[in-house]
């Protein structure tokens, strides 16, 4: 597969602060890949470089083959969808969506039966049909966001950039538009590149996600590889699945305030030592023994969360940090803890991450 | 009735007639201090008029001196003709003005300082800003030794003051500023992702001033149009003022007839004038729906 798009050694700063340092990422062609990155992590910065809204501080972008860096943004051909939307609010839903064909600087169209013919397709696409002589203002939420997709899908851009563009609809929406949008994507064949700040949707959107930290690539892979081995603390933080715990290794054991923890998969991160259990893979037990090929500690029960098909329970180890226990109500019943108690806790060794 | 329904039913009571309350002092203020004059003026434009004195005895006698006098209808005429050059000259120098402040100045306290700026000059009296001119544009004033001095002119240009071209450069001096506002703040208004939206589809500046920009700022030049109409067609200081007694404007007329108490003249041009006013205002007003935009 042909690379869409190569982001090389990209570099920006705000007032000498810098937002992106040295990004480096290949997206293939008619691939949907995902951005994650907690806020400031510099993920608008890098679509909004891409799409050419700013001027990078170094670095190469390069797109279908050549370097846009110096390509001012209405000329590149990639596609932008807001958060926020940003339709035209004067102009109808048509018209909106029309704008780019007859409007843009490279190749406008002039045939108005050609234009028509080209929105109405897209109107019927993103299922809007009937909606197209509204006012923007006129329709709701989920239909302004199919309008901004359509608004710029209809220009046939090779590559989209998305901006947390499910961010601004409520829950029940953002599920439906998970799957329109790919369904959207696999039709047309274009690659996507969407930013969110969400790990589910991170995870169920992408076949690739890039997980961005301070600015720099952390991780760049297939989501179960993102899920079941970030490989750094960082990005197992952003997963916002993993318990970790910041300590020392000593031989094959990790020191972690007064727990010790057994280890068997170490990664070398370079950075400071962490342990990471994933919330799903520890069990709560009254006995104070663990099974073979079993690690663990003790843990002061705090509270419980039900969250429909599972429980979370909160636990504060020794040291007062919170450990946080997700319990899959169809694998396990719930369990009826006293607050105030302590529990022992335990996963199986093999299941651990260690970094250092 | 006990008490706490003595209490529910004077609080319903201040609950009717609060509404009434709260609009009282302003609609007596306009009844007394803008209908009662209005009709008022209406009523006197009937009267008869003689040399020293009026009477109310009703008659048409000084609406057909108006339509009937050269002069009259030629103070009509220019009162127009300098309403709409100075409309289109404030909108020029005002628009780009606007544009730049409201649009391209993205610091919002670095824009609300350079609207405050354009308020300076109000800091002085009116008369003294219109009177100012006078050594700007005189035979002997600074523009014509400045052009003297680079050689551009060999003898001073005298059409410059006491023409009917410095009321023009007066006016859309003093008015360019109700033209400068209201467009500078709806264009501050504008989603700055709208218009990245719009070069991501591929739109040059131009057309996406066109299409956007310039539609979405219309409420704001409706706006400043009305101020800057409004304030033109009443007019009659400045015109005294920089063209020498030469440009008459309704207003001239109607400062004319007062100082001669000819009260029911006076009051025929008033009217008139209070009619094309209102005329402008509809017109502006159909254009733009100011309460659906606003």
């Amino acid at each position: 597969m042909a690379d869409v798009l190569r982001v090389e050694n990209l570099a920006k700063s705000y007032a000498g602060k810098a937002a992106l340092s040295g990004v480096t990422l290949s997206v293939a062609s008619n691939e949907y890949v995902s951005l994650l990155g907690p806020s400031a992590s510099g993920k608008t910065v890098l679509l909004r470089l891409i799409a050419g809204f700013e001027k990078p501080d170094h670095g190469s972008i390069h797109f279908q083959g050549t370097d846009v860096v110096n390509t001012p943004a209405h000329e590149r051909g990639i596609g932008f969808v807001f958060q926020n939307f940003a339709l035209f609010p004067h102009l109808t839903v048509y018209d909106n969506i029309a704008f780019g064909l007859t409007n843009r600087v490279i190749n406008p169209m002039t045939d108005a039966h050609h234009v028509r013919d080209r929105v109405m397709a897209m109107i019927e696409l993103v299922g809007l049909s009937g909606l197209e002589g509204r006012g923007v203002h006129q329709i709701s939420g989920g239909q302004r966001q199919r309008v901004a997709l359509a608004r710029t899908l209809v220009t046939e851009p090779r590559l989209v950039l998305l901006d947390e563009p499910l961010g601004a609809l409520d829950a029940n929406l953002r599920m439906r538009m998970r799957g329109e949008l790919r369904r959207i994507r696999e039709q047309l064949g274009v690659t996507f590149l969407h930013v969110t700040g969400s790990e589910s949707e991170a995870l169920a959107m992408g076949d690739r996600i890039v997980v961005l930290d301070n600015g720099k690539i952390g991780q760049f892979d297939k989501p179960d590889h993102v899920f079941n081995r970030p490989i750094s603390p960082n990005v197992a933080r952003y997963l916002n699945c993993y318990n970790m715990f910041e300590g020392r290794l000593d031989g094959s054991v990790f020191v972690a305030g007064p727990d010790r923890f057994d280890f068997s998969n170490r990664m070398n991160s370079g950075g400071r030592p962490a342990y990471a259990i994933r919330q799903d893979l520890i069990t709560i037990n009254q006995s104070s023994a663990y099974a073979n090929g079993e690690t663990g500690l003790k843990a002061k029960y705090l509270a419980s969360e039900y969250t429909g098909a599972a429980f979370m329970y909160f636990f504060e180890a020794a040291d007062g940090h919170i450990i946080e226990v997700e319990n899959h109500l169809s694998h396990r019943s719930a369990q009826t803890l006293e607050p105030g108690k302590h529990y022992q806790l335990a996963w199986k060794i093999s299941d651990a991450l260690v970094y250092g | 009735m006990n008490s706490a329904e003595t209490a529910s039913v004077q609080s319903a009571e201040i609950r009717t007639k609060t509404p009434f309350l709260l609009i009282a002092p302003g609609a007596l203020w306009m009844l007394l201090f803008l209908v009662t004059p209005i009709a008022m003026m209406v009523y006197v434009s009937f009267w008869t008029q003689t040399t020293f004195k009026i009477e109310p005895i009703l008659t048409t006698k000084s609406w057909e001196a108006f339509f009937s006098s050269d002069t009259y209808l030629a103070a009509l005429w220019t009162t127009l003709r300098l309403w709409l050059i100075v409309l289109v000259s404030t909108l020029i120098v005002g628009y780009p003005t606007a544009l730049f402040v409201g649009l391209f100045v993205k610091n919002k306290t670095l824009s609300t300082a350079l609207l405050v700026l354009c308020v300076i000059p109000f800091w002085t009296s009116f008369l003294i800003r219109v009177l100012a001119w006078r050594p700007m544009l005189g035979k002997e004033g600074a523009i014509n030794i400045i052009l003297q001095a680079l050689h551009i002119t060999s003898e001073p240009i005298e059409a410059l003051l006491f023409t009917e071209l410095s009321v023009i450069i007066g006016m859309t001096q003093i008015y360019c500023v109700f033209m400068v506002g209201p467009i500078a703040f709806m264009l501050g208004r504008i989603d700055p992702n709208v218009i990245e939206a719009a070069r991501d589809l591929g739109a040059s500046f131009w057309r996406i001033f066109r299409t956007i920009i310039f539609p979405l700022s219309m409420p704001g030049v409706i706006v400043g149009a009305i101020f800057v109409s409004v304030m033109v067609l009443g007019e009659f200081a400045t015109a005294a003022a920089l063209s020498g007694r030469k440009v008459n404007m309704l207003g001239n007329i109607i400062v004319t007839q007062v100082g001669s108490l000819k009260w029911a003249f006076a009051a025929v041009v008033g009217v008139i004038l209070t009619i094309v006013m209102g005329a402008v205002v509809a017109a502006f007003l159909r254009i733009v729906d100011l309460k659906r935009e606003l």
